[in-house]
């Protein structure tokens, strides 16, 4: 057998001796810890059993070739679930840290490895997650082993170490002291952190007529102006979903990308289950999850939301009593008009339990309108609470960007720092921010990827991952989250912290230093205790016992890692009052929506804004509501589409004023007429390796300073090109069959003896077996109802059980390796339909069609119902999949796994085998993670609890959609469910006994709309 | 030996068809005629062929490089449609190489005299057959090197084949088949060899063919227990003509995939079979007959016959199509309903459409009997009868899988260039065994021949003495 190369200590390590990296290394000089990490593992000796020095041994054991700096993070991380004295070997352990998302903060735990981190998850405690995930939170690992990503940091011609770096800034800083960095620009993203701020207001102390621009291509500034116009103050709305019993959203799109979508997916899920059944409405143009999850979906273009929103306004003052809301109201004509009756009614039935939400996209005075109805309807301080804003950065709009690009091409700026993501990719085509950058002598742009800023740069620095930073970040309600590294920098990068304390000579503190002792003076604790210095400035952190004992803040501090937030951090709501006046003048102002096309611009449920567009995950990761992958399309309506004469797949110049782009159209049911989305992100200039696969495009060529969400005069003309698009369901029809069953409310009750068809025994002339007397048997339940479609089950799946993507090809080919798919179905006309989504993954039969025509027996049952796949066994044969009649199990057409990159493999879960080609493979039920729980009973000499078993698919359902355990104990959630009344078994009529049960989606219509 | 006069039929008797045997040539006559191909110099033509088709195995040998190399990934197949191509071509070799077993083990049982002079040259079709087929089954595995896990051997870890799945079935059906098939064909061949090593100028072949023939000497013991062999073999393959294809139809009768999961196959499939089994027969033959002339002894009467074969089979594999729709319309099961009309109306009409043009319209032309006897049309109905019956496994199998229960999951299904490749790659190998058959071993059995000559003598003898007998009463 070969080495495996595994470096051990005090040993040189079992590479190939040839193989070296530097110069100096040929030469036959020591090639130990890299010289950016002086006080690294290497000069620890084994014996002194410190947690530090056991957690770098054990770190280096699993290290690969070449990859030192795979060893936890030096300073101390304190364990979510248990303090650790020690780390045990192959018993994974959870950190609780933070991750940002437009700059507020979600709250995760991370699964680690031996200071490998595989697995991101929500954290309950954190008030922007009822504990989900979203799907690009799943994604973050692959990011973070990412070959691709940036290492060091170079200028024209030269490249430093970490030291060398913070010289460099230093010396730069002291160029601009001189005139109060009044040639100095630093353009960032809106943030919240505390840290940070404090750097920006000590850079400002030093550098007063330097300037921190704001930009993001998904900033929320509408919200904010629009509070601002309700209540003269930007205040950051947070919305409570759980006692909403009608909503209305004006194009928000609430469960999955505004506001904080995990937590209010968790909130409205609980409520989508009588007896406390809420009702949704939802307004607005692409086809959303959270429009797929509407009881009333309304079906309009971007620009005549805002003109309904003042229709449900005129209703309710003309109708229900709320008079004030006169001024703000303009009644409208036809259907409209109908359903804004009904609506205002059903609000006016709701007040204090009602919720009227305004989406990203629309202008300041909608969200004012919506800000004014919740104040009218009595809703503020119940579902909507107001908060003095935590982001630095209110207005983060195109005036800022356009500002400052001004600057640039009058060359008033020297040294412009960059920090924000791939500002010339996002910027509005207008700001011609490509050409204005190249006139800054200096810039400095800080990046994860080498993207198109970051090579335009003159000097390029490397970013260090979220995952292995040191920060802090707030949530909406201004909670804050410590973010702590779970892993140490894996190459050569440095985090924004230090680069901003570079420009005021703290660097070398190191960020843990930074932002501890932010927090030390910000809890007003007492100042710490001396500690030695480091030879190149960084600290070796204090031996914990004695500080905690010592030290108020250490308590304080790891009590803080350890839950994933600051205790009673969080802003107090404020009650401002609307200024009614201001309101209905902004509203008077709303431009009418013009004739003609209109497009807009959205944010992409996998690449966001384009920082998913490398990630491989994210990219094959079926879209939500088309089920695209790999690609990006201009989305439009089947009627509209007919009329401009395209057809999904057909290459169509967009042109919007001057400006034009040739994109491939993809027809959406459901989509509004005379109305183009275009998802934002896609077709960034040289992409990598994953961006590069799909269709490339650059909508924010189209989108302009003055109207960066909507616009109006769009100009489409086919070019006759076509290409392939991936999409996963091509199929969007039941064909009329019993498949993904949803009811009224109303008509469940009568729906019992339909339903009884597809449960219940099966008549047979064969005995079942009987799985009653053993003592667990697993089953799962997935609540169509609560279920919104938005795939994070799909993505935690692929993370947890190291499913490989197979690449544009591979999808067109049909041959996706996601063991869980998420189907969606539309009813209703092509038109205006209804949606609903079905996760798929094995169901366990327990009269499995693949089990008997095996030739090897490589898939068979075990006493515990599971339905098992013996990787090692199977020849791959694929009759298993033929006789699958739900088609969830996944082939290995190829080799997948066989040429990996190092920092890859680190991202494999080691519960899970990593699969070989030509074998067959699918859900287990994450059986690592049965076998895990079983392991903590027996030691504990328990039963395994009801619940206890959480598969990575229920674990990351934002919306508690998926349930697992066991089936004998009436006690536990996934037998209750069973027992629901709504509960009904897929393809029942073929005598498989799946054991996953799923329950019909209710609808809540409005009567007065049927 | 001396010629006996041959005693034609009453001309104008349209109940006589046309002889089995041409003619009454003496044993040296047919000796020498029958062993021409093998004996004579190397023709160009030959030459050429032979040349043509080892250019197409060798593209057969690069797809099967990719494929055990790279991975099945190269085929086109996915999921939905996990077996295509790869399990269609393996039915339809195996299918093609029902026909041999039919024609030699079958008929004699039956006693039918035109078997005799098509029989080695129907089971040399068939052994190649099943060789093209019996290795789809092995390169369309993930991991072909473990294909011997099929096999129930005594592992130390008692792990055995699961023998509730059909393919284990598959293996003992089609590996018995294949060793029947060889063994029959290797007994009938040894008197011919033996003639050959006696025909033989040069030492070489003496020596190879004297090795091949196992000391056959032709002396009466020999005779009469190459007898007793030859007839015990026929009666074992017998039942094998029915079962193989039987068993290749479990593959999809136990499976509960709509367009699979129904009763009617085995029938079905056994007549399919000979079906396409006798058309390859006629592709092979009638080129073969004219290159080498052997008129004399495959004549119209083999041809009209074989075509009458093929219409028998042809209607009974149309009854099966009728039955098929009759059972999903009468089960009243939507999903199955569904799978039929996904045929007719489905991406994949097309390949229906020539299903049910080759199999149930074309051979409807042999009922007139001019079409039987001419060797023109009969060749066209013999490539459409392939053509159909390939397109036939395709819908059975592809066709059923893109569209099955769960409509999400309904994906289409394109060919790569491998695909095509071990399509006609595997003909032109088939092509390749087959030109080699014909140069080196006496395609039509000379000793039965001879044998057969004898009993139509002793006919003719018979009727000309019953003819004078009445004549003089």
């Amino acid at each position: 057998m070969p080495s495996l190369g595994l470096p051990i200590y005090g040993q040189p390590s079992g590479l190939d001796a040839r193989r070296w990296r530097t110069l100096e290394e040929h030469a036959g000089q020591a090639a130990g810890a890299s010289s950016e990490f002086p006080d690294g593992a290497a000069t620890e000796p084994p014996e002194g059993v410190s947690r530090r020095g056991f957690l770098q041994v054990l770190g280096a054991s699993v290290a690969l070739a070449g990859l030192e700096a795979c060893k936890p993070p030096r300073e101390n991380v304190v364990s979510y679930v248990r303090q650790p004295p020690s780390v045990t070997p192959s018993i994974p352990s959870t950190y609780a840290t933070a991750l940002s998302r437009d700059g507020y903060a979600i709250g995760v735990l991370v699964t680690s490895w031996e200071g490998r981190p595989t697995k991101v998850e929500g954290n309950r405690d954190h008030p922007a997650t009822g504990g989900g995930t979203d799907a690009i939170l799943q994604a973050v690992p692959l990011d973070l082993y990412d070959p691709a990503r940036l290492s060091g940091f170079a200028g024209k011609g030269r490249s430093w170490g970490l030291t060398g770096l913070f010289t460099e800034l230093s010396a730069i800083a002291r160029e601009h002291a001189a005139d109060g960095g009044a040639r100095l620009r630093f353009l960032v993203e809106p943030t919240t952190s505390p840290t940070l701020a404090e750097l920006r207001k000590r850079i400002l102390a030093r550098f007063p007529r330097s300037r921190f621009d704001a930009w993001s291509a998904a900033g929320e500034d509408a919200g904010r102006a629009g509070a601002a116009l309700a209540f003269g103050r930007p205040l950051e709305a947070t919305w409570h979903l759980a006692d909403a019993d009608v909503i209305l959203s004006l194009e928000a799109d609430f469960l999955a990308l505004e506001g904080e979508p995990l937590r209010q997916a968790a909130e409205f899920g609980a409520r989508r289950e009588p007896p406390r059944m809420n009702r949704l409405y939802v307004a607005e143009a692409p086809y959303t999850v959270t429009g797929g999850a509407a009881d009333h979906r309304l079906r309009m273009r971007s620009s005549e939301v805002g003109a309904f929103g003042r229709a449900v306004a005129a209703e309710l003052a003309a109708r229900h009593g709320l008079a004030q809301l006169a001024p703000l109201g303009a009644p409208a004509q036809g259907e409209r008009a109908k359903a804004a009756a009904a609506i205002a009614k059903d609000l006016a039935g709701a007040r204090g339990r009602s919720l009227v939400l305004a989406g990203v996209r629309q202008p300041p005075a909608v969200h004012a309108l919506a800000a004014a109805m919740n104040d009218a309807l009595g809703n503020s301080g119940k579902t909507v609470r107001w908060h003095a804003s935590p982001v630095l950065d209110p207005d983060a709009g195109t005036a800022t960007i356009a500002r400052l690009a001004k600057e640039l091409e009058a060359g008033q700026v020297d040294t412009l720092v960059v920090t924000a993501w791939n500002p010339l990719h996002t910027a509005p085509a207008d700001v011609d921010l490509r050409r204005a950058f190249r006139k800054a002598p200096r810039s400095i742009v800080l990046a994860l990827r080498d993207d198109e800023t970051a090579r335009a740069a003159t000097i390029r620095l490397a970013a260090t991952h979220p995952l292995e930073s040191w920060g802090d970040l707030r949530s909406r309600d201004g909670t804050v989250a410590v973010v702590q590294p779970l892993i140490a920098p894996l190459h050569e990068t440095i985090t924004e912290v230090e680069l901003l304390a570079a420009f005021v000579d703290d660097a070398v503190r190191g960020p843990w230093r930074i932002v501890r002792d932010g927090w030390r003076t910000r809890g007003g604790f007492p100042p710490a205790p001396p500690t030695a210095v480091g030879p190149t400035g960084s600290t070796s952190p204090p031996d914990t016992n004695r500080t905690l004992r010592a030290d108020p803040f250490d308590r304080a501090w790891e009590g803080w890692l350890a839950a994933g937030v600051v205790a009673k951090s969080a802003a107090a709501a404020e009650a401002p009052k609307a200024d009614l006046a201001r309101v209905a003048q902004a509203l008077r102002t709303l431009p009418a929506p013009g004739a003609g096309l209109e497009v807009g611009f959205a944010l992409d449920a996998k690449v966001h804004d384009g920082r998913g567009l490398e990630n491989a995950w994210l990219q094959e990761l079926p879209h939500p509501v088309t089920k695209l992958t790999w690609d990006a399309a201009a989305m439009l309506s089947p009627a509209t589409a007919k009329k401009l004469g395209l057809a999904s797949g057909e290459v169509a110049e967009l042109k919007l004023g001057e400006r034009r782009l040739d994109v491939p159209v993809l027809v959406v049911p459901g989509h509004a007429d005379d109305a183009v989305t275009l998802p934002l992100g896609y077709g960034q200039a040289g992409p990598g390796a994953v961006g590069k696969v799909g269709v490339q495009f650059d909508a924010y060529l189209l989108r302009s300073a003055a109207a960066p969400w909507i616009a109006a005069g769009l100009e489409v003309r086919p070019t006759g090109r076509r290409v392939d698009l991936a999409i996963t369901q091509g199929h969007f029809d039941m064909e009329g069959r019993a498949i993904a069953l949803g009811l009224d409310l109303g008509e469940l009750d009568h729906a019992k003896a339909e339903l009884d068809e597809h449960r219940g025994a099966q008549a047979s002339i064969l005995t079942p077996v009987d799985y009653s007397q053993q003592e667990y048997r697993w089953g799962m339940a997935i609540d169509l109802s609560r279920c919104i479609g938005c795939g994070a089950c799909t993505l935690a799946c692929q993370a947890e059980n190291n499913i490989p993507v197979v690449g544009k090809e591979g999808v067109l080919r049909s041959r996706e390796m996601h063991w869980l798919r998420v189907d969606r179905y539309f009813t209703g006309t092509a038109e205006d339909p209804q949606s609903v989504s079905q996760p798929l993954a094995c169901v366990h039969c327990e009269a499995a069609p693949c089990e008997y025509v095996c030739p090897v027996n490589a898939t068979v049952h075990s006493e515990e119902g599971l339905n098992e796949m013996v990787y090692n066994r199977c020849v791959g044969t694929r009759y298993c999949s033929n006789n699958c009649p739900y088609k969830v199990r996944r082939f290995n057409w190829f080799d997948y796994r066989g040429e990996m990159a190092p920092t890859l493999q680190m991202l494999m879960n080691p519960d899970v085998t990593v699969r070989a080609r030509g074998v067959m493979e699918k859900c287990t039920y994450c059986t690592q993670r049965i076998e895990r729980a079983r392991i903590g009973a027996r030691t504990a000499g328990r039963k395994i609890g009801p619940d206890e078993v959480v598969p990575a698919c229920a674990q990351a359902c934002p919306s508690q959609a998926i349930v697992f355990g066991n089936l004998n104990d009436p006690a536990s959630a996934v037998s209750r469910k069973h027992h629901d009344a709504r509960a009904y078994e897929l393809l029942h009529e073929l005598g498989t006994r799946p054991r996953t049960a799923y329950l019909v989606k209710l609808r809540n219509p409005n009567p007065e709309l049927a | 030996m001396s010629t006996t006069a041959h005693v034609p039929a009453p001309p104008g008797d349209p109940l006589e068809s046309a002889p089995v045997l041409v003619g009454r040539p003496d044993d040296r006559a047919l000796t020498e005629s029958l062993l021409r191909p093998v004996l004579e110099p190397t023709r160009k033509g030959w030459a050429a062929l032979l040349l043509l088709l080892l250019g197409g195995m060798g593209f057969w040998l690069l797809a099967l490089y990719k494929t055990l190399f790279v991975g099945i990934g190269v085929w086109g197949n996915n999921i939905p449609v996990a077996w295509a191509f790869d399990i269609t071509n393996f039915v339809w070799w195996i299918g093609i190489g029902h026909a041999g077993t039919l024609i030699s083990a079958i008929l004699l049982l039956f006693q039918q005299r035109w078997r005799t002079s098509i029989n080695r040259f129907a089971e040399a079709m068939t052994l190649f057959a099943v060789a093209m087929a019996g290795m789809y089954p092995i390169i369309h595995l993930g991991r072909p090197w473990l294909f011997w896990w099929l096999i129930p051997y005594p592992s130390t870890n008692y792990l055995w084949p699961n023998f509730k799945s059909a393919l284990p079935w598959d293996v003992f059906a089609i590996s018995t088949y294949g060793t029947v098939s060889v063994l029959f064909w290797y007994i009938g061949l040894v008197p011919d060899l033996a003639t050959l090593r006696d025909a033989a100028k040069d030492r070489t072949r003496r020596i190879v063919y004297g090795i091949l023939s196992f000391g056959w000497r032709g002396s009466a013991r020999h005779w009469q227990h190459w007898r007793v062999g030859y007839l015990l073999l026929a009666g074992l393959s017998t039942p094998l003509v029915v079962s193989v294809h039987t068993i290749v139809s479990f593959d999809f009768a136990i499976s509960q995939l709509p367009g699979w999961h129904t009763t009617i196959f085995p029938p079905y499939f056994v007549a399919g079979a000979i079906f396409s089994g006798f058309a390859m027969v006629l592709t092979l033959m009638i080129p073969a007959r004219k290159a080498f002339g052997f008129e004399q002894v495959v004549t119209l009467r083999h041809l009209d016959n074989m075509a009458k074969v093929i219409l028998a089979t042809g209607l009974m594999v149309a009854y099966g199509y009728v039955m098929e729709w009759f059972i999903a319309w009468y089960s009243g099961n939507a999903n199955e309903w569904f799978a039929f009309w996904n045929r007719v109306a489905g991406p994949y009409q097309l390949v229906y459409a020539v299903q049910i043009f080759c199999n149930v319209v074309a051979p409807q032309i042999l009922w007139v009997r001019a079409a039987r006897t001419n060797v023109l049309v009969l060749f066209c109905v013999a490539i459409l009868v392939n053509v159909g019956m390939w397109a036939e496994r395709f819908v059975i199998i592809a066709v059923s899988l893109t569209r099955d229960f769960i409509p999400s999951s309904w994906a289409n299904y394109s060919p790569t260039w491998v695909d095509w490749t071990l399509l006609f790659g595997s003909m032109a190998t088939f092509g390749v065994l087959f030109l080699l058959f014909l140069r080196f071993i006496p395609a039509i059995p000379i000793s039965e021949v001879k044998e057969l000559r004898k009993e139509l003598e002793h006919e003719d003898h018979h009727r000309a003495a019953t003819r004078a007998a009445g004549e003089g009463a």
